[in-house]
């Protein structure tokens, strides 16, 4: 019997998590505590707060698992950048300097600042981790797995057997070739953030047509036994990671969009963005249902598990499930980065006689927010504070007068969906709602959706193919069903879709959809409680400076209602 | 010694090509990077009082940073630019030096900040920029009160004497930290050249590179090392 630490950082999302005895104790994304958007430093505070919720001292940790070895990404960033010799130049010092300044000192950094003996740092590799991190958790006895990313030490895409006798790597496909990378370049062109604007790309592509397949063609290579190749000279991952794409790119696609700008989607202009946006999000569909179909092949398994940062891409996971053979696909809430903390963890823990954790049913694994705090502080700063006695009756009769409530209860969420711990709720009828969300407190593009969260019991008869194993942590969409289009106008995608989480009896949304469900269909819009650029809101001190700076109507934390003063 | 070289420039820095924008967004992220320390020393002080008054701060750096992100925005539309640098440094000042070195430090912060305010605010007012100087002013109005609340705050948890002393510690610190910060830039500029060298000092090994061990295509079937 083990504690043991999992740690991912350096790059994008660090966090930490804790296995206890084979069980997932605790899992907490640095950039939470720290309030830095997808935080890269060592996590030390996620590791405090992973500590001190198992309630274990650093003393009885038995091993601090990191999720990736850095003297095989030292070699693969070496080699790829002599192979782009010359034009890899000005990146040689920075990334050389990264690596040799900063990374490759990984096990110190945790052996000091954990203070736990370096022996104790096992060192862990990046696909294998976040194969680890998406079979483990997931309700299957066997599977096929798939790991995607932008490039772990080597590997950018991997299939894996995973069963009783743990992960075998069956084939994967080595760096420069990435998805990530195609989707990275793409998403730059667009003039999103790198590791950040994916998720928008995705969101635009349901705006547009896609009629660059012949260009995609170019960029994306896809053969008949599943594996695929960049068109190199389109992208400059391996001479300037910064950029992404090549001065060809915008040959091929016309020049790239300036950052910042405001979108008009109803302009030639824009259109034809979002026309590329979906073209691209085609493309990567079809290149992931090849390797999927690749993957059932050669495992003869019923059942997939998909991991790393493409796997977040929920609407490719719902085509994954409809249409790549598989019966079931299981996709966890944190499967970028983030999650190789909970792989590293959880491999470490089975190859060392543990048993397996229970299936993942609540991402609820982080700290909770302290009412009280939360009290004094709201009225300290002017603001009506009171007890209520039915949480779900008060916030459902805000909602239900049309208001936009802030909602914090119990742990946070492991992963970068809200799932109903730290959540702005409205209820789904009102277009304006959505209209008021985007502009006024999330100030995001007019093209992006929000998501409802349903009673899993009524999920079937609001939305076509939930529930379904990836449902209740958002990680795929479904179609609404026509008939309900209008009841769900503000969480209904322009195509459709929407990316539904659906709550068990036991969930913490339960309770409220239930009281919704006496009047009305219980869903509710349910979106991130935090602000441009900020990360999710964890605590109390968080959740009360959120409310005081942004325009929503009420913040109930735990039983304490806080609402502006009259 | 930063209100002196404002003070000598006078206008200067605001009428360089670009430099207004630099400048304006440098406020930004100074203030988004205050706003985090004063939201951990929120979260991290025993005091509820003081927790109160760390938010309200907080939110008025919120408020700010808006503000001069937003003219800075408002300039690069006006002058067809696009684009903006987000990144914010947290420090966790409230963990490394205590409350009354945190305070300290947010007060020699808060009126250096003021005086310095004062020159750019003086300055949009003589070239007729009503806009940009009243921006100056109501800003100006919340850093006298950062500047006294802490000041009040920190002579309430150390005493006059320990107050002063603070004050003299967090000079040093902030003199200490400048001259790491210069350390770090040199030793960056001579990494810089060094890596340069051996980067043309690698060229055969990058051609050999490329004729023995060219990047992979297609399935691998070995497990990754």
């Amino acid at each position: 019997m083990a504690a043991i630490l999992g740690i991912s950082c350096h790059y994008h999302d660090a966090a930490a998590t804790l296995v206890v005895d084979g069980k997932l104790v605790a899992a907490v994304h640095e950039e939470r505590l720290s309030r830095v958007k997808n935080d890269a430093s060592v996590p030390l505070r996620a590791a405090a707060a992973c500590l001190r919720i198992g309630g274990i001292p650093v003393t009885a940790l038995d091993h601090v698992a990191y999720y990736e070895n850095p003297y095989g990404k030292l070699e693969r960033v070496l080699l790829s950048l002599l192979r782009a010799f010359p034009a890899s130049l000005r990146q040689f010092p920075r990334a050389i300097g990264g690596q040799l300044g900063d990374k490759l000192w990984i096990v110190d950094q945790l052996a000091e600042g954990l203070r736990v003996e370096r022996k104790r740092v096992v060192l862990g590799d990046h696909h294998r981790s976040h194969a680890a991190a998406s079979f483990y958790p997931s309700p299957f006895a066997s599977a096929a797995v798939l790991t995607v990313d932008g490039v772990g030490e080597e590997t950018s895409t991997a299939i894996w057997r995973a069963g009783p006798d743990g992960l075998i790597c069956l084939e994967r496909l080595g760096f420069p070739h990435s998805l990530g990378l195609f989707y990275a370049a793409l998403t730059a062109w667009l003039g999103f953030a790198v590791n950040e604007g994916e998720y928008k790309v995705m969101g635009l592509a349901a705006f547009g047509k896609p009629r660059f397949a012949d260009e995609m063609s170019r960029l994306l290579k896809i053969s008949s036994d599943g594996s695929f190749e960049l068109g190199l000279e389109y992208f400059a991952h391996t001479y300037d990671s910064a950029l992404g794409f090549s001065p060809r790119m915008e040959t091929l696609l016309g020049p790239r969009r300036m950052p910042g700008r405001p979108w008009a989607l109803g302009e030639i202009d824009d259109q034809r963005y979002a026309d590329v946006a979906a073209s691209a999000q085609a493309a990567l569909e079809t290149a992931l249902l090849a390797l999927a179909r690749r993957a059932r092949e050669i495992t003869g398994e019923t059942a997939l598990c998909v991991g790393g940062g493409v796997a977040l891409n929920a609407v490719a996971n719902r085509r994954l499930l409809a249409e790549s053979g598989f019966s079931r696909v299981f996709v966890q809430p944190a499967a970028g980065d983030a999650g190789g903390a909970l792989g590293a963890a959880l491999d470490l823990a089975v190859s060392r006689g543990e048993p397996r954790m229970a299936p993942l049913v609540t991402a609820a694994l982080g700290d909770t927010a302290d009412p009280a705090e939360a009290a004094s502080l709201a009225e300290a700063l002017g603001f009506r504070a009171r007890r209520v006695d039915d949480r779900a009756a008060t916030a459902a009769a805000l909602l239900e007068a049309g208001r936009v409530v802030a909602w914090v209860q119990g742990r946070f969420e492991w992963g970068p969906r809200a799932l109903g711990q730290r959540s702005i709720l409205a209820l789904p009828q009102d277009a304006s709602v959505r209209d008021r969300l985007n502009r006024v407190i999330k100030e995001r593009e007019p093209f992006r959706p929000f998501a409802p969260a349903v009673s899993d019991e009524k999920a079937a008869q609001l939305f076509d193919g939930a529930p379904n194993d990836m449902t209740p942590f958002m990680t795929t969409v479904c179609t609404v069903r026509p008939e309900h289009a209008h009841a769900l106008t503000a969480v209904r995608h322009v195509d459709g879709t929407a990316r539904v989480q659906t709550v068990g009896a036991h969930g913490v949304l339960a309770p409220l959809l239930a009281e919704i469900e006496r009047r009305a269909l219980p869903v509710v819009l349910n979106t991130s409680l935090n602000g441009p650029g900020e990360p999710i809101v964890a605590g109390a001190v968080d959740a009360v400076a959120f409310f005081a700076r942004h325009p929503v109507d009420a913040l109930l934390v735990e039983d304490v209602l806080i609402e502006r003063a009259l | 010694m930063r209100v002196g070289v404002a003070r000598l420039a006078r206008g200067l820095p605001w009428l360089l090509p670009g430099r207004d924008l630099h400048l304006l967004s440098s406020f930004a992220r100074a203030e988004a990077s205050s706003l985090l320390d004063l939201l951990a020393a929120a979260r991290q002080t025993t005091s509820p009082e003081r927790r109160a008054l760390y938010v309200q701060h907080a939110l008025d750096e919120a408020k700010h940073a808006r503000m001069f992100s937003s003219r800075a925005a408002q300039l690069r539309a006006e002058r067809g630019l696009v684009g903006g640098d987000e990144r914010v440094d947290f420090e966790d000042l409230f963990a490394r030096l205590g409350e009354v070195g945190f305070l300290a430090f947010v007060h020699r912060g808060e009126a250096r900040g003021r005086r310095q305010f004062e020159v750019h605010r003086d300055t949009f007012a003589r070239r007729g920029d009503a806009r940009t100087e009243a921006m100056f002013e109501t800003i100006l109005g919340d850093e006298r009160r950062h500047e006294s609340y802490t000041g009040e705050l920190l002579v309430e948890l150390a005493g006059k004497r320990g107050a002063k002393k603070a004050l003299r510690r967090a000079a040093w610190w902030e003199a200490w930290r400048l001259w790491r910060r210069a350390g770090r830039f040199v030793a960056q500029l001579l990494f810089w050249a060094v890596m340069m060298l051996a980067f043309v000092a690698l060229t055969p090994l990058g051609l050999l590179v490329r004729a023995v061990m060219p990047a992979p295509r297609g399935w691998l079937r070995e497990p990754p090392r």
